[in-house]
């Protein structure tokens, strides 16, 4: 009788982490690609929401403007909308850029300017420039947000070239 | 018995976890007093009973609210904007908003309508914001019209419509905004735009809609605020199909994800029909312009070709004679020169910014732009030692300039000679090269503005802002002077008229107490992000009025003298300070109490000192340094005992001697 008791004590005290996705818990780890020598592994770093994201045409020599899949609930108008992102190899930063994606004066993509509350699906190129990524593995910080600087979107992402 | 006491201990783990979810999520935030209640993502199926009667502004999004009904808002009479984006809203029901007289604003922007009632939006005197964005909705008929009257905008993007045409008794009266991005439409009939007929000045978006046929005549004489066919495949359809329209604003661009196709020059035949007075083509690709291709945007006013891959214009264009505002930003060009600028002179604003490649100014690029008032060419990686005289020849009438974000610039006396009337100058984060003891800006007499943010700048020449009489607005933030110390003589000195001074991100460790003594009509001071301690403020003591943002600062005890200096300021900002909480800054401290009204960010507002009170709010701290009651009653008691134990022994020193007589 005691185990039992002692079991339920533990799932009590376990389950709250595990069971829906109340804040300060870890949203699950996703593959957004993986061929081609490399892999890319993402994960939420928004606490109100998970995202989806895949990358076409994986490989470890990027090819410029690569067609992505993008799905996402919107907490905040995109008007205005840019991208960082910060690039960590070895404990070390190795690049960090800002990068408009949308602006008033030039909204680039066809979903710029959808509101607060839509959801998103976007198939289709990101106007990167293609590079060969060195072995090693890397860690990228993305985020995306507004003129307020709220959140869009972030991610943790994890890119492993073999 | 141990089964017991584990169940008691279960139930109290499990009740202690329900307790806090429950207080941590039913918390509103409070922007404004009584009026206005951010409830955002905290999962609330109905109204807090916290929120007050006279709320106005709630913002209710991502919540739970699956049937909104006459008793779901009733109390909140006061409402003028309710948002309740993504409620996950299916039914409307009968009289949902009856006690909602003052709404002005509705947002149900996704929400899987399944049905709204025909009284659902009865009750608001005057509703002049609908927001129906991704509810599902693939027939217009789906909102109820009874209280429409007096509706301004309407937004239906993101739905399964395919026609824009309204019920018939629809009220347009008063609609200013009708916005049917990302729909299905692809056909405009002349019955479509006849249900518009009597909206006036009305600006349509039709973005995201690939619209393959408009029915000829369909815009025969009609005259619209703004027209947005964004991303629209088939240009020829637009402009054959806007034949004898009047569109003050026409929105014609496409995006990086839209398969495009090159557009000939024909394409624009059709705008000799129709009266435009802005025009947008951001992103298209253009087989070959050459000078007859715009002959027919001779009443156009405005030409925004942004990212539309031009490498140069084609000289002696014809059609553009009366353009006013000309937009080449994010385009490849080498050379200024290759704008061909002679085409436009009527040019009052032009924008090349963003450029793909390194510009260069070239000499007398712009000459013939005697019009010319506003120029902006940041972000070009610009780069030249001997500007701008050259570069800038004859556009004697430029008020605005922009070159901000470019590589290093060479700037020698009188840099902007012919650009006399210039009223505002951007060169933020453009690196400037100055030679000692010349003076760049000289003779601007009319220059308000100047931010020079970042150009890295010699300041220990006296003379670099020489020549600016009627300055009153100047950022230096992010400059260095020597030795982290504004002297009492300084370039600052001459500048009599200036207001508002940025000084943040210097480096700053010390002030001279005259450093400012010129500048006596400042009222905007900005030295956050420095070193500076207490003694800098004596560089202030002649102003009156100011914001005055020392935030960021070295600043640990503010001494007496000073406090009259902080009295005489409109608004002082002390966050992220070293501040001392000890009977040491006492004055301070009590000055701080007597004058919250003057101070800004009083949350961020701390104390560092001592240990005991650091990250403590300077409004929440009470010190007590002078004797206290007790202290005084201590001290009494002390000095009552003293003077009997002195009687006694003078008594007792007297018996002894007058014993031994």
């Amino acid at each position: 009788m005691n185990s039992v008791a002692a079991a339920l004590l533990v799932w009590t005290l376990t389950s709250p982490s595990s069971s829906g996705h109340g804040r300060g818990d870890a949203w699950p780890t996703h593959t957004a690609c993986s061929s081609g020598g490399l892999e890319v592994l993402y994960q939420s770093c928004d606490p109100l929401q998970d995202f989806g994201l895949s990358i076409d045409q994986c490989s470890r020599h990027i090819q410029p403007s690569l067609n992505i899949r993008f799905g996402i609930i919107l907490r905040e108008d995109i008007s205005k909308l840019f991208l960082d992102m910060a690039l960590v190899s070895g404990g070390t930063s190795v690049l960090n850029f800002s990068y408009p994606i949308c602006e008033e004066d030039l909204p680039k993509f066809s979903f710029c300017g959808r509101r607060k509350g839509e959801q998103i699906y976007y198939a289709g190129p990101v106007n990167n420039l293609g590079f060969d990524v060195p072995q090693g593995e890397y860690r990228a910080l993305l985020k995306l947000y507004n003129e307020n600087h709220a959140t869009v979107a972030c991610a943790n992402a994890t890119v492993i070239c073999s | 018995m141990a089964l017991d006491i584990s169940c008691f201990f279960l139930v109290a783990l499990f009740s202690a976890s329900c307790e806090s979810i429950a207080s941590s999520d039913q918390t509103c935030i409070e922007k404004e007093t009584n009026k206005t209640y951010n409830c955002e993502n905290l999962g609330l199926s109905e109204i807090p009973g916290t929120l007050p009667n006279s709320t106005e502004c709630l913002e209710f999004s991502f919540n739970f609210l699956p049937t909104i009904q006459n008793t779901t808002f009733s109390r909140l009479v006061n409402l003028t904007f309710l948002d309740l984006t993504r409620c996950q809203i299916y039914w409307i029901h009968e009289d949902t908003f009856q006690s909602q007289r003052q709404l002005d604003t509705l947002v149900l922007t996704a929400n899987p309508l399944i049905f709204m009632a025909e009284t659902a939006l009865n009750g608001p005197a005057s509703l002049r914001h609908l927001f129906f964005t991704q509810t599902g909705m693939s027939s217009l008929d789906f909102i109820p019209v009874h209280n429409l009257k007096s509706l301004e905008s309407l937004h239906l993007g993101s739905n399964h419509i395919s026609s824009i045409k309204l019920p018939q008794n629809f009220p347009t009266e008063k609609l200013k905004v009708l916005d049917f991005q990302n729909n299905a439409i692809h056909y405009l009939s002349k019955e479509d735009m006849g249900s518009l007929r009597h909206a006036t000045n009305l600006s349509l978006n039709l973005k995201g809609n690939d619209i393959t046929r408009i029915e000829p005549g369909a815009f025969k004489s009609t005259v619209f605020q703004s027209l947005d066919f964004g991303g629209t495949l088939d240009l020829l359809v637009i402009f054959r199909g806007l034949q004898n329209s009047t569109v003050q604003s026409l929105w014609l661009g496409t995006f990086e994800d839209i398969d495009d196709k090159e557009i000939s020059s024909s394409v624009f035949e059709g705008l000799c029909e129709m009266s435009v007075e802005s025009i947008n083509l951001q992103k298209h690709h253009f087989l070959n312009i050459s000078s007859n291709t715009f002959h027919c945007f001779t009443s156009l006013q405005e030409l925004d070709l942004t990212a539309t891959h031009l490498r140069q214009l084609p000289s002696g264009i014809v059609g553009l004679h009366n353009l006013k505002k000309l937009v080449l930003s994010a385009n490849k060009f080498d050379n200024l020169c290759q704008v061909n600028a002679a085409s436009f002179p009527s040019l009052t604003h032009l924008y090349i910014k963003g450029n793909e490649k390194k510009l260069a100014l070239g000499t007398s690029c712009l000459e013939n732009l005697e019009n010319l008032r506003l120029l902006d060419l940041s972000h070009d990686d610009i780069e030249t030692s001997d500007c701008c005289n050259m570069q800038l020849k004859n556009l004697s009438h430029l008020q605005s300039l922009n070159l901000s974000y470019n590589e290093p610039l060479g700037l020698k006396t009188e840099a902007f000679q012919e650009c006399p009337q210039l009223e505002l100058l951007d060169l933020a984060f453009t690196q400037l090269h100055v030679n000692a003891a010349q003076s760049p800006f000289q003779n601007l007499h009319l220059l308000k503005v100047l931010n020079l943010s970042h150009c890295l700048l010699d300041t220990s020449n006296q003379h670099l802002l020489d020549g600016l009489p009627a300055l009153q607005h100047l950022n230096l933030q992010g400059n260095r002077f020597p030795n982290g110390n504004i002297p009492k003589t300084n370039p600052l000195q001459i500048l009599e008229s200036l207001e508002i001074l940025t000084l943040s991100f210097c480096d700053l460790s010390s002030i001279d107490q005259q450093a400012f003594a010129q500048l006596k009509t400042m009222n905007h001071v900005d030295l956050s992000h420095n070193k500076l301690t207490s003694s800098s403020i004596k560089a202030l003591s002649h102003l009156k009025g100011l914001y005055l943002n020392l935030a960021s600062n070295s600043i640990g005890i503010i001494p007496p003298d000073l406090l009259p200096i902080l009295s005489l300021q409109r608004t002082i900002n002390l966050r992220q300070n070293p501040l001392d909480c000890t009977c040491s800054n006492v004055y301070f401290l009590e000055w701080y109490k007597e004058n919250m009204h003057r101070v800004e960010d009083i949350e961020a507002t701390l104390c560092e000192n001592p240990p005991l009170l650091r990250g403590v709010r300077l409004s929440d701290v009470t010190l007590s340094c002078s004797i206290t009651a007790v202290g005084i009653f201590f001290l009494t008691v002390f000095l009552l005992l003293f003077t009997v134990a002195l009687i006694f022994a003078v008594k007792y020193f007297l018996r002894w001697k007058y014993q031994h007589i």
